[in-house]
């Protein structure tokens, strides 16, 4: 709000110098540092989940063998993993993954950093709620990670908790375990509902002048979009656990046959909030690659409008393909064939988008830094990842593959392919906005290319794997006859899993040694268009000086023959020369 | 092409699965070879050079139209052509006389045949554990239950899958056409047992299957000792979980 | 907490008092068709305050919160062939539609009230609020009654699907009730404050559309679980 925000500034000036380190660092209500704790959250996370992940591969490379120096944590059995424990470790794996790292990294970090940034807003609609959503977004991670210490361990019925497995203790062993995973999740769901609160109010009504909807960076969409459906996913999500949780600790029957409860009512429940889920975690990524293309091919993007209202296509039929999931569940077969039609046409607007970004590269000035790099590795690696999608469509097919580990690497191409390379790509393209400093280069790259290869190397045998008939979920392949002519592509996906592992090391090197000791970072050193290039880097509180900027043009107007340079800040005023370039 | 791939299918429906996997393979092979090769192209093409100049274009509607329409039929003549499989293998059951009661409890398939008198629930029914017997060349309907937790039929050598959902009975049919022995994986996570819940599938020449029916089905009194299996205690699978833990 | 103050500045209504004294960028040029419609000047001519808009997002959020409880709920009552199961004590159907009438009652109260947020009826404002808590309160105190007496006819949580679906619907209701009464207690404190004689009355707005919408879902709840 012009006015407003210009009181807010007086009024945060007036109060700006008690603001101690705790008002600071700790219980910040500044949109940035909020970010930033998102960030590190969700980095510490993916280091806790991709642990598990490469003890999940120990597990399917070499069987029932001790994993090396996890005898300390499994004294009884010298560090030997259990079917238990395995079960155990991909359902938290999975679980961290999806709602502590990605969501976490690209909702809520970029989120809250590109929002008011982008749109010229001096901070959310509701700071205090913003920072209310990290500390409860937070401390459901911290329940979450309680679940480890409980006896009975942690939840091990999938991330996809199918009841009732999940709804009866005596059938996994699992006790605390599972109620924690229902109460953690419960409590990110009211965490995620207040980050998307301030995200939708802020961007409905907090936009700089003259930054019209279609003048709004596409990250900014895809976020607007994300919130919504954050906002509408997550409440059936919320739903569901406490029903898990009621039929566990009070003996409700929602999901438990023996009391009359429905065991594919679970499903329907989990997957209603689990495919626009799964859109919740690419659309950002989806935006990052749209803001990142266009910089380092110093073009507009190729076909602002269709990219933004693909994206609102996205969002629309997420909500009427989650089917799809249970085309062998025992559903209703009819169902499965209406569930097929909606999800061969999700596939359109994700074409859409594709090639408007080859279309983006054709005839650009293509510059491969590090965040170009892994806007390119997010657009590839989910191509692969939506085509593989497209076998599991076709429900004939799907009857072979499911729940087999084609569906494994369906999940990873376009969940690290996809969502994580497009963090990646974030982290490296707004780091200099956020810390005020230049990442390293040379340890990009460092990073990029073999997590580029071992990526690759993990992931794609696991197609071969599926179409083998290789199960996912499963301890010890060995045990199967059919799988033993397989098992050494186990093996081979296991060593690249732990490279890909070990090619990690250099990003956190990387980032740590940049935060500090990195070289200052100029305004605008990628020579961008968008609004948070205005602010000094880091912007300080409220962004900008006494002027939030006033907006004349879209966000990517480079190489444009208006300007002499070959980019055009939203923020410039238009020139007479613009007149008569601009009309043809 | 690419059967090394699959593994041998060997049911009448797997071989329409497996064309529309190749079918899809190709589809989504040339989509892929299409945006890889133009994306290559364009990284080596435009890369940046000094005094190339960025063409200053917004897009073009009917490029954009192309590539909205073109994938949109592709997907829709797709779906057209899974319709007739889905329906044929999910939606009909061609009349058989050969029933199975198959019944999935942590960790273990059970299958029930009817017996001489060809009814469930009698006296005479036989139950075996983690084996089945089928013969070739005749449809053969599988009634799926679950007495604890979700379960799921997979023999990938008949292309079929079906989860066994416990508080209803599923349905299914498949026929073989070649004789052997096949494995019979539990494709949904049911427990710590999940990993190795598995049975055999026998599949006889029509005259060995009869013959294997009256040797081990068909006879009165040695079935009139065992109990079947819809009787079994609700309570029964965590007795089976404990010894199978410690088994492990 | 400093910029958490400005948001309850009202947003201007009329262009004039934009323009009251402050700079007022010039207004955004054409552009060449590309980057969308002009002249929405984004955030200086907001559609819905602030607060409103975000009680609307957290409404849109519940009601996908209670489709999911009412679709579950429905499942497993269709999944039943005798409803209620016999041997289940009936719900008071009779009393607590009158109940439902409090509740309705309650919020025309709240839109009475909200015809009171001008300067000058502090004392109207605070009495209706009053009216619509007090009505609000009495709605639970019969609710919380009823259940005893259900619980008394041995109807609980754990017995059987009908429980199951009628507890956690009505409880999570009565829990949004209980919410929605906190909030109106701090807009209460509020007004005898006189915090809106001066126009700014966002949250009191606000809160009534939660108030609302908590009572509009009540007699969906009643249809579902006590009528069909
Ligand atoms: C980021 C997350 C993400 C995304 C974006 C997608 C995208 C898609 N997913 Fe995926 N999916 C998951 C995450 C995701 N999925 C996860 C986590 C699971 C497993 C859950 C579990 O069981 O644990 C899953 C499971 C899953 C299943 C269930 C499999 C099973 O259990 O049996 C199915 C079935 O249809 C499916 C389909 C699709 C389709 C059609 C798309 C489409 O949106 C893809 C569209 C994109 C493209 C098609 C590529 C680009 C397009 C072109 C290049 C144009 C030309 C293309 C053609 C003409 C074909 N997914
Ligand atoms: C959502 C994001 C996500 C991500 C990023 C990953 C990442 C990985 N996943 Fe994940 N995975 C899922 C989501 C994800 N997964 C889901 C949803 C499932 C389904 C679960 C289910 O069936 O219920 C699944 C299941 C799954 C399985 C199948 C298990 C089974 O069915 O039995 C496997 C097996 O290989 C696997 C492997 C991996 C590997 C090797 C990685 C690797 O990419 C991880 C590599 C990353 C690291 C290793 C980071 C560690 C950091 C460092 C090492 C830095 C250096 C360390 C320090 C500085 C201390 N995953
Ligand atoms: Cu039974 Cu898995
Ligand atoms: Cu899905």
């Amino acid at each position: 709000m012009a006015h407003s925000a210009t009181a807010t500034a007086h009024m945060a000036h007036a109060g700006h110098h008690e603001l101690g380190f705790v008002r600071t660092y700790i219980f910040s209500t500044d949109h940035k540092m909020i970010a930033r704790q998102f960030l590190f959250l969700g980095l510490f996370m993916m280091i806790i989940g991709g642990l598990l992940a490469l003890i999940v591969r120990w597990e399917l490379a070499w069987p029932e063998t001790p994993i090396p120096g996890l005898g300390m944590f499994l004294p009884e059995t010298g560090g030997a993993i259990e079917p238990s424990a395995y079960n155990m470790a991909f359902t938290m794996h999975a679980t961290l993954m999806v709602f502590f790292v990605i969501m976490p990294i690209l909702a809520g970090s970029f989120g809250n950093f590109c929002i008011p940034l982008m749109i010229g807003a001096r901070d959310m609609a509701f700071p205090f709620l913003n920072m209310l959503s990290f500390w409860v977004t937070g401390s459901a991670g911290l329940i979450m990670l309680s679940g480890f210490f409980v006896d009975g361990g942690h939840a091990a019925a999938g991330w996809t908790s199918y009841a009732p497995l999940s709804a009866v203790t005596s059938y996994t062993g699992v006790n605390w375990g599972q109620n924690i995973w229902c109460i953690s999740l419960f409590i990110m769901g009211v965490g995620s509902m207040m980050g998307s609160i301030n995200y939708i109010t802020t961007i409905i009504n907090m936009r700089a002048p003259g930054m019209s909807l279609f003048r709004m960076p596409l990250v900014v969409w895809s976020l607007f979009i994300t919130a919504i459906l954050l906002l509408l996913a997550l409440p059936v999500l919320t739903s569901a656990a406490a029903m898990l949780l009621f039929d566990r600790v009070l003996g409700t029957s929602w999901f438990n046959p023996s009391g009359g409860g429905e065991p594919l009512l679970w499903q329907h429940l989990f997957w209603y909030f689990g495919h626009p889920e799964v859109y919740i975690l690419i659309l950002p990524a989806m935006g990052i690659a749209s803001e990142i293309l266009p910089v380092f091919s110093r073009k507009p993007i190729f076909g602002y409008h269709a990219m933004a209202f693909s994206m609102i296509g996205i969002a629309f039929l997420s909500w009427i393909v989650y089917g799809h999931h249970m085309f062998v569940s025992g559903m209703n077969p009819k169902l499965g064939l209406s569930f097929m039609i909606t999800t061969m046409i999700i596939a359109v607007p994700s074409a859409i988008k594709t090639f408007n970004w080859l279309g983006t590269l054709w005839g650009g000035r293509i510059q491969f830094t590090v965040p170009m790099l892994n806007a390119l590795a997010f657009v590839s690696m989910f191509v692969i990842g939506g085509l593989s999608g497209i076998f599991m469509a076709s429900t004939p097919v799907d009857i072979y593959i499911q729940d087999t580990y084609f569906i494994v690497a369906h999940i990873h191409y376009v969940v690290f392919g996809g969502s994580i390379f497009g963090a990646f790509a974030a982290i490296y393209f707004w780091f200099p906005k956020m810390f005020g400093r230049m990442t390293n280069p040379a340890l990009g790259h460092l990073h990029f290319w073999p997590t580029f290869v071992f990526f690759n190397g993990t992931f794609f045998p696991m197609h071969i794997l599926g179409v083998g008939g290789h199960m996912r979920r499963i301890y010890n392949p060995t045990q199967y006859e059919f799988l033993q002519p397989l098992q050494h592509w186990n093996v081979f996906i296991t060593v690249s899993a732990l490279l890909l592992g070990v090619a990690q090391i250099p990003f956190v090197i990387n980032f740590f040694w940049s935060l500090f000791a990195g070289k200052k970072a100029p305004a605008n050193p990628w020579n961008s268009n968008t609004l948070e290039w205005t602010a000094p880097s880091p912007p300080p509180h409220l962004n900008w000086g006494a002027h939030v900027p006033t907006v004349y043009r879209g966000p990517y107007e480079y190489s444009s023959p208006e300007s002499k340079d070959d980019f055009l800040p939203q923020t410039v005023p238009p020139t007479p020369a613009r007149a008569r370039a601009g009309r043809h | 092409m690419l059967n090394w791939w699959l593994p041998e299918n060997v049911s009448t429906y797997g071989g329409e699965i497996d064309r529309l996997f190749h079918l899809i393979y190709w589809i989504t092979g040339g989509t892929f070879v299409l945006v890889f090769v133009t994306l290559l192209v364009f990284l080596v093409v435009y890369r940046d050079r000094p005094g190339r100049q960025a063409r200053y274009t917004h897009g073009s509607t009917p490029l954009e139209i192309a590539w909205t329409i073109v994938p949109a039929l592709i997907l829709v003549v797709l779906t057209f052509l899974s319709v007739p499989a889905w329906s044929r293998i999910k939606m009909q059951m061609p009349p058989t006389d050969i029933v199975i009661q198959v019944t999935a409890k942590q960790f273990n398939w059970q299958f029930t045949y009817p017996g001489p008198d060809g009814k469930f629930g009698t006296a005479d029914d036989k139950t075996m554990l983690d084996e089945m017997h089928v013969p070739t060349g005749k449809p053969v309907r599988v009634n799926l239950r679950s007495q604890d937790v979700i379960h799921s039929f997979f023999v990938p050598q008949f292309r079929m899958k079906q989860d066994a959902v416990p508080g209803r009975e599923i349905a299914q049919w498949f026929e073989v056409t070649k004789p052997g022995k096949y494995e019979l994986p539990c494709a949904e996570l049911c427990g710590f047992g999940h990993s190795g819940m598995k049975a055999w599938v026998y599949v006889h020449t029509p005259e060995e299957y009869a013959k294997w029916l009256a040797e081990n089905v068909n006879v009165a009194r040695a079935a009139a000792e065992e109990k079947p299996a819809g009787e079994a205690k609700k309570d029964e699978p965590k007795a089976e979980t404990k010894t199978r833990g410690k088994a492990k | 907490m400093s910029t958490f103050a400005s948001v309850l500045e009202p947003p201007p209504r009329r262009r004039s008092d934009r323009r009251i004294g402050k700079r007022v960028p010039p207004p955004p040029p054409p552009s060449d068709g590309d980057d969308g419609p002009d002249g929405d000047p984004g955030s200086r001519r907001p559609i819905l305050d602030n607060e409103r808009l975000a009680t609307l997002v957290v409404i849109a959020g519940e009601v996908m919160l209670f489709a999911g409880l009412i679709s579950a709920y429905l499942v497993l009552r269709l999944g039943t062939a005798v409803w209620p199961p016999p041997l289940q004590p009936r719900l008071p159907v009779a009393v607590t539609g009158i109940n439902t009438l409090v509740l309705l009652a309650s919020s025309a109260a709240m839109v009475a009230a909200g015809r009171a947020l001008a300067p000058g009826k502090r004392r109207a404002l605070v009495f209706r609020l009053r009216l619509a808590a007090g009505l609000g309160a009495l709605f639970l105190v019969v609710q919380g009654y009823e259940w005893i007496r259900l619980v008394g006819f041995g109807l609980t949580l754990s017995s059987g699907s009908y429980g199951t679906g009628f507890y956690t619907l009505i409880g999570a209701h009565a829990l949004h009730v209980v919410a929605a009464l906190m909030w109106l207690g701090i807009t209460l404190a509020m007004a005898s404050r006189g915090r809106f004689d001066h126009g700014r009355t966002n949250v009191a707005r606000a809160c009534a559309m939660y108030w609302h919408f908590v009572v509009g879902l009540w007699p969906v709840l009643y249809v579902t679980v006590y009528l069909v």
